[in-house]
């Protein structure tokens, strides 16, 4: 943090904390509507003008989400689909990442550009193969028909991160392994790998994220029910002529739950992810 | 400073004595070509080989038949009939559009956030926390949120309008405040991740540099344009960057909020190709659609990376 002078910093109402309020203001209001919105009745969701305040405050949104509308099942898939396919970038982005960053291979720099390509590379670009090809597989509405694209679109990335962790950590840790003549995996398991803990950390963030709200490949790939994830199951609660609203708000509170919680404990993580995991070279 | 220039093999030293890697290197280069092998293929099986199939698609007479498609020979038609339709035209120049304006709305606002933020004594964490909340949302649960607050009967836009008495627009019903409605619903989700993208690169700063300004008399406006923007130049590239490519491949938003309407009004590049293909069964021009898009973005990407003069090479910026 740099130092410079503050004019009035230990007044408390000034240009900073009264810009901060808007900001928050901007951000917060939308929030507010929607936790505000699905705990409102049907009725008062739709009077006009709209009630600031759910009066009466119900819980019928959050009871037909589960009962009427399956939301129980989407959240089963989201969770399977997420961690699973989360699992697996961890798993083999760890190896990848100690491999591109501390091993000397050749063409390394190639294919981390090819890598960076490929993952800023448009869904929609990929989707009709991809269905073809999950098509025959027999793996249309399955969860490895989501797992499997989700984990190898979100590998780069997380390769990218975790080899510039591995890169930062000083060599002379694993030359020490070497020398006690553990094998390279051993010496990425019990040396390296605690070393790179935050990096691995922020790539599941990014990861699980990514994971949880993607939603053309689980639109295209799983339309069946009972396969559905959260983004397809919300973005089909509503029919032609009606939108259910405050389900849909009810549902959406319930599916931010473990992502906010997520992102709020790990927050330092996401933060040094969007800068020097991917800024730092 | 750190920028993605960096972004190359500073690694495990190539030995001088080029071509004589002795056994260990040797070794262990194999053991690396290991380790990456599970994630290369993994990526190689799910994207390489369709992109090459989506670009073979694009060129061939698909036909759609009961258990898959059947390319029929080698014909340009795909692309021509793209180029010579008006809707996927209107879908580019909206696509191209909607990139541009919210992309550099949330570069501003996102950098003017930071650099309140910058300055807040107390509580940055906090409000970091509450810049995450947008980022880490479901973009179809956004949709909703934004389709009801911009409701034609009980939206809460709808009275916010009508106080500061600027009538009652129908907003996801005509097709100029279709547009600009999106735009809002993106631009709440997406400044906060601009800003601490921002915020993070302000942090960096080295401090020394603003004392030394502040010494030569240097004003506030004159400090912020002739050194923060300069310095935060690798950062602000990485932000737009990111927002040029996720904004061009624009689907969930307008597939929930409006369904690509009124008429075509906010069909993207996306939901066009989407369309096509998963609607109308047209799997050559929607592969037309979709790979033109990806050679766009791609386009879009090298653009932002020289307006910013950054580049993706070997040498230190």
């Amino acid at each position: 943090m740099r130092n410079r002078k503050r004019t009035g910093w230990h007044r408390v109402i000034n240009g900073v904390s009264i810009s901060t309020f808007f900001v928050a203001l901007f951000i917060g209001l939308p929030l507010y509507w929607i936790i505000a919105s699905s705990f409102k009745t049907p009725v008062s969701l739709g009077t006009s003008p709209p009630q600031y305040f759910p009066n009466p405050v119900s819980t019928t949104n959050y009871q037909q989400a589960f009962s009427q509308y399956n939301f129980g099942v989407y959240f089963r898939n989201s969770l399977i689909v997420t961690l699973i396919a989360t699992a697996i970038v961890l798993a083999v982005g760890t190896l990848a990442g100690y491999g591109l960053g501390r091993l000397p291979m050749r063409g390394k720099f190639s294919l981390m550009v090819t890598l960076l390509m490929i993952s800023v590379f448009p869904e929609i670009a990929l989707i009709a193969p991809l269905y073809l090809l999950l098509r025959n597989l027999g793996w249309l509405n399955s969860f490895q028909g989501l797992i499997i694209p989700y984990a190898a679109f979100n590998l780069p990335f997380a390769i990218w991160i975790l080899r510039n962790y591995f890169l930062s950590i000083p060599k002379e840790m694993e030359e020490t392994g070497r020398i006690d003549g553990a094998s390279p995996l051993r010496t990425v398991w019990e040396i390296i790998l605690p070393q790179a803990l935050p990096g691995l950390f922020t790539a599941a963030i990014f990861c699980f994220t990514a994971c949880w709200t993607e939603f053309l490949m689980a639109l295209t790939f799983n339309s069946a029910n009972n396969y559905r994830t959260i983004p397809v199951g919300i973005a089909e609660f509503g029919t032609v002529f009606t939108v259910p609203y405050g389900t849909i708000f009810a549902a959406s509170v319930v599916a931010v739950v473990p992502i906010g919680i997520l992102v709020f404990i790990f927050r330092k993580f996401v933060i040094s992810g969007l800068t020097s995991g991917a800024v730092k070279g | 400073m750190a920028t993605i220039s960096q972004a190359t093999d500073q690694a495990p030293v190539t030995p001088s004595l080029a071509g004589h890697r002795d056994a260990n290197t040797r070794k262990l280069a194999r053991m690396g070509w290991i380790f990456t092998a599970p994630a290369l293929i993994l990526i190689a099986a799910v994207t390489i080989f369709p992109i090459i199939y989506s670009v073979v698609m694009s060129l061939n007479n698909v036909s759609v038949s009961g258990n898959g498609f059947a390319l029929n020979g080698f014909t340009g038609s795909n692309y021509s009939l793209v180029f010579g339709n008006s809707t996927w035209r209107y879908a580019l120049g909206f696509t191209v559009l909607y990139t541009v304006v919210t992309v550099v709305v949330e570069l501003v606002l996102g950098t003017l956030i930071a650099l309140v933020l910058e300055r807040l004594a107390a509580g940055r964490g906090w409000m970091m926390a509450l810049l995450l909340i947008p980022w880490s949302m479901i973009t179809v649960i956004n949709a909703e949120l934004w389709s009801y607050i911009f409701n034609p009967t009980y939206g809460a836009m709808q009275e916010i309008f009508g106080a500061v008495g600027l009538g009652h627009p129908n907003f996801l019903g005509t097709p100029t405040p279709a547009i600009a409605s999106m735009m809002v619903a993106d631009i709440w989700k997406t400044t906060p991740f601009v800003a601490i993208i921002v915020l993070a690169g302000l942090v960096m700063l080295p401090g020394d540099i603003y004392e030394a300004a502040e010494i030569d008399g240097s004003s506030g406006w004159d400090t912020f344009w002739r050194i923060t923007v300069p310095l935060l130049r690798p950062t602000l590239a990485l932000a737009v960057m990111f927002r040029v490519l996720q904004a061009f491949g624009l689907f969930d938003l307008p597939y929930v909020l409006t369904n690509g309407g009124p008429g075509t009004a906010t069909t993207s590049l996306a939901v066009l190709g989407y369309q096509a293909m998963f609607k109308n069964l047209s799997f050559g021009p929607g592969a037309a659609v979709a790979t033109t898009t990806a050679l766009l973005v791609l386009l879009g990407c090298l653009i932002s990376l020289r307006t910013f003069r950054v580049q993706v090479g070997k040498e230190n910026a």
